[in-house]
Formats: structure tokens, C-alpha cells, sequence
């Protein structure tokens, strides 16, 4: 739940933000990032759903095909979980690896689904951009959710204690 | 079993969504479709976050093109730095004012040029599908169900064909543009009268399709709506030729287009809500039901997934 509370509503931000300040500028994406670190941190079913729900908003909020995203979002959740048994994400130059490859698994696998669909697209060189740009800022955004979740931690013990 | 399932819950429920998801693409791949309610709630907590980012952005423009340039000014005299900025100030809104004014007077004159009922609205936002990339573009402008806007309405500008609203809700409604891959228009061309369906590339460009090699069109040739369907008015500009090719089938000719409205600087737009007309030599006729989600033209089905 506590995840919901935080992932949530930086996603409607973070894509409000993108459709209005900075149109068609490479950001880091957040979504990737946020279940990156969901997985990682410690894996769940909540976490699974919530990597739906991410797609899902990010889907309907961009007008695009609903399930891609959803679909290529609950994919990498289930493979940071595996992966995570094997390797530790501590480093923050692996995890700036780690975003920016998930960041290209997530375009391929839009890409893949749209092609199915039979909707010609370019498999644009923009994609390994927004792949560096999300490795580039995986780092700080991971310490700001750790940061937040360690916030809201806090709010809560104390709320509990009185 | 209850162990394993136990063991293995995260992969089993990133299995069943993944497959809710196909479900889902296979269902919506038409159009932007999706949770009609999901929507409704995302515009209702959006819009005033967006107009919120909007109003803070024209404000940081303002203060940096009315004050950052000025700082110098301030050590030659605090009074006069003080007057400057004011008019700097006043000028920028008043420029602002002026480009606003022109815009809509810009807007005016088409509309009251156009034989058709149409509705101004203000742009809240872009959107972009795909990662970093322009696949799929939609834009998100002020007007919605309540203001009398429906699925299937044709959304232009002075200078062309922007796109049709694909959703409404009651403040919002969500336009695919034209360079979007899923748009698809039937369209002539306005110096040889060659027939052909217009659809966005996916790059932010248009590709003009089943044109003939022996037909005559050459770069710079104006593209214009044919209003052969129900959607979009007959003689709309919708771009400009920019490169012809033999193409690969050594039938058709591969020809790239620009669009006429540059999406990058739209501000307002007008929404052609006189329900199903097309102009004819500046007639209206009324011509049937709109078709939302589905192509412009008949001419190519896509197959099922």
C-alpha cells in the first residue's frame, strides 16, 4: 500500500510534467526506475500490481495502445526479481546500467507488441537516448525513492507511537 | 502446491497480468481505447496539475526573458533598473497579448471562413507513446463532453488538419494527430487531383500511400483532405510533398509528406463540431455517423493479431 501512496502519484506528476514543461525532451523514465527499485528493494505481488497499474496510467495518460506498457513494465518487474537473486544492485553504477537496459528492454518490447499489432513503427535511435538519459539519472532517483520511502517509514512509526 | 505457489507467487502474478495485458493490447490496438472511468479520474487529476505547470512555466519564461538579461542593467542605477523591468514586464505581456491576439484573430478568420460550426479550444498538453521516442502522439486540450465535443470530431488549425478528438471527457478531450501511425485520411492531391490515404509515420512525418508510379506528383505538391468519409471536410490542407520514391513494390510510389500545422508551436485549435459534413466547393453536406476509433478509410483492414 505504502508503495501505492508513493508511486503512484509521482507517476501522474511525473507524466503530467512531461506533457506540459518539456514535450518531446528526453527524461528519465520514471516508471522503469520506480519498478526497478520496487523489485529490487524487495519483491511482491503488491509490487507486481502495482507494476500494472504504473502501465496501465502511463497507457491511458498517453494515449497509446492500453496493455504495452503495462505488459512491458510487469515484465521487468518479474525479471529484476530474478535477477536479483544472482546480483546485488548496491553499486550505483550497476544500477545505472541495470535502468538504462531495462529502459531498452521496455522500448523493444513496446516496439515488438505495436509491431504484432500491425502498426508500423521506427525502431527509433531515440530509444538508446532515453535509455542513457534513465541509466545517466538511475542513481539520484533511486536515493530520492529510498529517501521518500524512508519518510514515509518514519511518518508512520511516529504516528503509531503516539 | 500451496508452497509452491507460495514460493512462486511473484512470477505466477506477473505471468497472469502479463497475459491481462496481451488481452488488453489485442482488444484496444484499434485506438487509444481504455477504462473510459480510468480516464475520466486521470483528467479530472490532471487538468489542474497541468494547467498548474503551464501557468508556472509561462511565469519562469517571463521572469527569465524580463529579468535574468537585465541584471547588468541594476548596477548602473536602481531606479531606472526598476522602470526598465516594469516596461521590460509590460512589454512581454503585452507581446504575449499581441501573439495571443494575432493567433486568435488568426483563428477567427479561418473560422468565419470555414462553412462549418467550430469550437476554439486551448492545448493542456503533449503526450508521447513509446520511450523517448514519437510513436504514437496525442494531445490534450480544454474542451470536452460538456462543451458539446464527441469522439470522431476533426481538430484544425489556419494553416491544416491537426488530428480528431478520440476521447472525451467532461473538461478534456484527447486529439490524435495526424503523424500519428494509427490516423488515416483520404486525401488528393491539389495541383494533379491524384487520389491517395495519408498516414502518419511515426516519427512525427506523414507517408502518402496507394499512389501509382505513373501518377504525376512531384516535391512541393499541396495535399488536401478528399472528404470522401465522414470525418474530415473536403479541402483541408494536410501537408506538403517532400520526397517521391519508386517505393519497393514497383507499384505504388513511396511519397513522404510534411504537415502543414507545426505541432511544436500549437497553442489553440478549432474543433469542426458540425457532426458529419464535408465542404464541397464551400457546401455543406451531411454525410453520416463519425467513425471514433476506426480508420478514415476503408481501403486497408489491419489484420488481427
Amino acid at each position: 500500500m505504502k508503495n501505492f501512496l508513493i508511486f503512484l502519484p509521482v507517476t501522474i506528476l511525473y507524466l503530467s510534467f512531461k506533457s506540459t514543461i518539456a514535450p518531446g525532451l528526453p527524461l528519465p523514465d520514471i516508471t522503469v526506475l520506480a519498478v526497478l527499485f520496487m523489485a529490487y528493494e524487495r519483491s511482491s505481488v503488491e509490487g507486481v500490481v502495482l507494476s500494472f497499474v504504473l502501465g496501465y496510467v502511463e497507457d491511458v495518460f498517453n494515449g497509446g495502445i492500453i496493455g504495452t506498457t503495462a505488459f512491458s513494465l510487469v515484465f521487468i518487474y518479474a525479471a529484476v526479481h530474478l535477477i536479483s537473486r544472482r546480483v546485488h544492485f548496491s553499486n550505483p553504477s550497476v544500477r545505472a546500467a541495470l535502468a538504462g537496459t531495462l529502459t531498452l528492454t521496455k522500448g523493444i518490447l513496446i516496439w515488438i507488441l505495436l509491431s504484432l499489432t500491425d502498426l508500423d513503427v521506427p525502431f527509433l535511435p531515440r530509444m538508446l537516448l532515453a535509455a542513457t538519459v534513465t541509466g545517466l539519472f538511475a542513481p539520484v532517483f533511486i536515493a530520492f525513492f529510498t529517501w521518500l520511502k524512508a519518510v514515509k517509514i518514519t511518518g508512520v512509526a511516529g504516528g503509531g507511537q503516539r | 502446491m500451496l508452497s509452491f505457489i507460495k514460493r512462486h507467487q511473484v512470477i505466477l502474478a506477473s505471468v497472469i497480468l502479463c497475459l491481462v495485458s496481451l488481452h488488453l493490447v489485442s482488444t484496444t490496438r484499434k485506438g487509444t481505447g481504455g477504462d473510459v472511468i480510468v480516464r475520466s479520474v486521470l483528467s479530472v487529476v490532471t487538468k489542474p496539475v497541468q494547467s498548474a505547470l503551464i501557468g508556472i512555466r509561462s511565469k519562469v519564461v517571463g521572469v527569465w526573458n524580463g529579468y535574468i538579461y537585465l541584471v547588468g542593467l541594476s548596477e548602473e542605477n536602481e531606479g531606472l533598473r526598476r522602470t526598465i523591468n516594469q516596461l521590460v514586464e509590460e512589454n512581454n505581456r503585452l507581446k504575449e497579448e499581441l501573439g495571443l491576439n494575432a493567433r486568435l484573430k488568426e483563428l477567427l478568420r479561418f473560422k468565419d471562413k470555414t462553412p462549418v460550426k467550430t469550437v476554439a479550444a486551448e492545448i493542456l498538453g503533449f503526450s508521447s507513446f513509446g520511450p523517448g521516442g514519437e510513436w504514437m502522439r496525442t494531445l490534450a486540450i480544454n474542451k470536452g463532453s460538456g462543451d458539446g465535443i464527441k469522439a470522431g470530431m476533426p481538430v484544425v488549425t489556419p494553416q491544416g488538419i491537426v488530428g480528431r478528438i478520440v476521447e472525451t471527457n467532461r473538461f478534456t478531450s484527447t486529439v490524435l494527430l495526424l503523424t500519428d501511425p494509427r490516423s488515416n485520411i483520404d486525401v488528393i492531391i491539389q495541383r494533379t487531383r491524384v487520389k491517395g490515404v495519408v498516414e502518419g509515420d511515426g516519427s512525427g512525418g506523414l507517408i502518402l500511400k496507394y499512389v501509382r508510379q505513373l501518377d504525376d506528383v512531384i516535391p512541393g505538391d499541396r495535399v488536401v483532405t478528399a472528404g470522401l468519409s465522414t470525418i474530415f471536410p473536403k479541402g483541408l490542407l494536410v501537408g506538403e510533398v517532400v520526397s517521391v520514391d519508386k517505393g519497393e513494390d514497383n507499384f505504388f510510389k513511396r511519397i513522404e509528406l510534411r504537415p502543414a500545422a507545426d505541432f511544436r508551436r500549437l497553442e489553440e485549435v478549432l474543433i469542426v463540431t458540425g457532426g458529419g459534413i464535408s465542404m464541397k466547393q464551400g457546401k455543406m453536406e451531411g454525410t453520416g455517423a463519425h467513425e471514433p476509433f476506426g480508420r478514415e478509410s476503408g481501403r486497408k483492414r489491419r489484420k488481427p493479431l
